[in-house]
C-alpha cells in the first residue's frame, strides 16, 4: 500500500519537472528504486514532490502551469458545479427561478406550457455549459490552446442560446445576470493566462 | 548576486560531503544517507548548485540490468574552490573531509 502510494506521488513529482528540469526528474525516479530498496519510498517521494513544487514555481514555465491548474481548479471546475447544479435543479424549480413575470413562486399560467415545454432543452444547454467547462478546465491545464479557443466558443455560444431561451420562452432574464457575470469572469481570466503564455513563449527564457 | 551569499546550513553539510572525495562521483541518495538532508532539500541544492556550476552531473548505467540508469554528482572547479573557502569558518564535524 505504501509503496503503491510512494509509487504515485514519485509519478506525481515526476510529472511537475516535465520540461526543464525533465532530468532532475528522471533522476530522482532512478534514485526512487534506492529508496525502496532501503525501505524509506514514501519519505523520499514526498521531498521529490516538495523538490519539484519548489523547483516549478521557481521556474516560470512552472509558475504558468501552477497559475493554468488553480484557474482551472479554482474558477472552472466551482463554475462547471455550478451549471451540473442548475441543471439538475430546474425541472424542480422551473416556475419558481425561470417563471417570468410572476410574484411569489407561482408560475405564469400564460406561459406555463411554453415554460414546461423548454425546460428539456434548458436543462440540455445546461449541462453542455457543464461539459464544457469541465473540458475547457482539462484544455487549459493540457495547454491545448486551440481546443481552449474551441471550448470557449461553445460556451459563449451555449450562453448566448440560454438567454434567448430565457429571453423569449420565459421572459425574464433576470436568472442569467449571474451567468454572464460568471462567463465574463472567466474568459477575461483565460484571456489574461493565454496572453501570460504568449508573452512567455516569445521572451527568451530566463528563470 | 546569490553567488555571493553566505552558503546556508545545508549547503554547507553537502559541500563538505561532496569536498571528501573530490574526484569521486556521488549517487542522490548516497549524498542523502551520508548529510542527513532529505530528497525534498538536496534536490532544489544539488539543482541550485549545478545551475551555479558548482556541482557536475552525469548519468550512469546501472548497476543492477533492468535498473533505470542514475545520476552522479561530484564538484567542480569551482565548487572545490568554494568548499575550500568555506571551510575554515565552519567547524568540521566529518573526519573525511579533505579540500583537495
Amino acid at each position: 500500500m505504501t509503496a503503491a502510494v510512494s509509487r504515485a506521488v514519485m509519478t506525481l513529482a515526476r510529472r511537475c519537472l516535465c520540461g526543464a528540469r525533465d532530468d532532475w526528474g528522471m533522476a530522482m525516479q532512478a534514485e526512487f528504486e534506492a529508496a525502496v530498496e532501503d525501505g524509506k519510498p514514501f519519505v523520499f517521494a514526498v521531498g521529490c514532490l516538495i523538490a519539484a513544487g519548489r523547483a516549478m514555481v521557481g521556474q516560470r514555465e512552472g509558475r504558468l502551469a501552477v497559475t493554468n491548474y488553480a484557474l482551472a481548479l479554482g474558477l472552472l471546475l466551482p463554475i462547471a458545479a455550478l451549471q451540473f447544479e442548475q441543471a439538475i435543479g430546474l425541472p424542480v424549480f422551473t416556475g419558481s427561478s425561470l417563471g417570468g413575470p410572476h410574484t411569489g413562486g407561482e408560475q405564469n399560467p400564460y406561459l406555463a406550457w411554453s415554460q414546461n415545454a423548454a425546460t428539456p432543452i434548458l436543462v440540455s444547454v445546461w449541462l453542455l455549459l457543464g461539459a464544457a467547462h469541465l473540458c475547457l478546465a482539462w484544455a487549459l491545464v493540457e495547454r491545448d490552446w486551440p481546443r481552449v479557443f474551441d471550448f470557449g466558443a461553445l460556451i459563449g455560444a451555449a450562453t448566448i442560446a440560454l438567454s434567448l431561451f430565457a429571453g423569449v420562452l420565459m421572459l425574464d432574464l433576470s436568472p442569467l445576470v449571474a451567468q454572464v457575470a460568471e462567463l465574463g469572469i472567466e474568459l477575461a481570466a483565460i484571456l489574461a493566462i493565454v496572453r501570460l503564455h504568449a508573452q512567455a513563449s516569445s521572451e527568451p527564457l530566463a528563470g | 548576486m546569490g553567488r555571493n551569499r553566505r552558503p546556508s546550513k545545508q549547503m554547507l553539510t553537502l559541500l563538505e560531503a561532496l569536498s571528501g572525495r573530490t574526484q569521486a562521483w556521488r549517487h542522490g541518495y548516497d549524498l542523502m544517507k551520508e548529510t542527513g538532508l532529505l530528497s525534498g532539500t538536496l534536490y532544489p541544492l544539488l539543482m541550485r548548485m549545478t545551475d551555479q556550476g558548482l556541482v557536475e552531473a552525469e548519468w550512469r548505467e546501472p548497476e543492477q540490468r533492468g535498473r533505470p540508469a542514475r545520476h552522479v554528482y561530484r564538484l567542480t572547479a569551482t565548487g572545490i574552490a568554494l568548499a575550500r573557502t568555506v571551510a575554515p569558518a565552519q567547524p568540521v564535524s566529518s573526519t573525511n573531509v579533505v579540500f583537495a
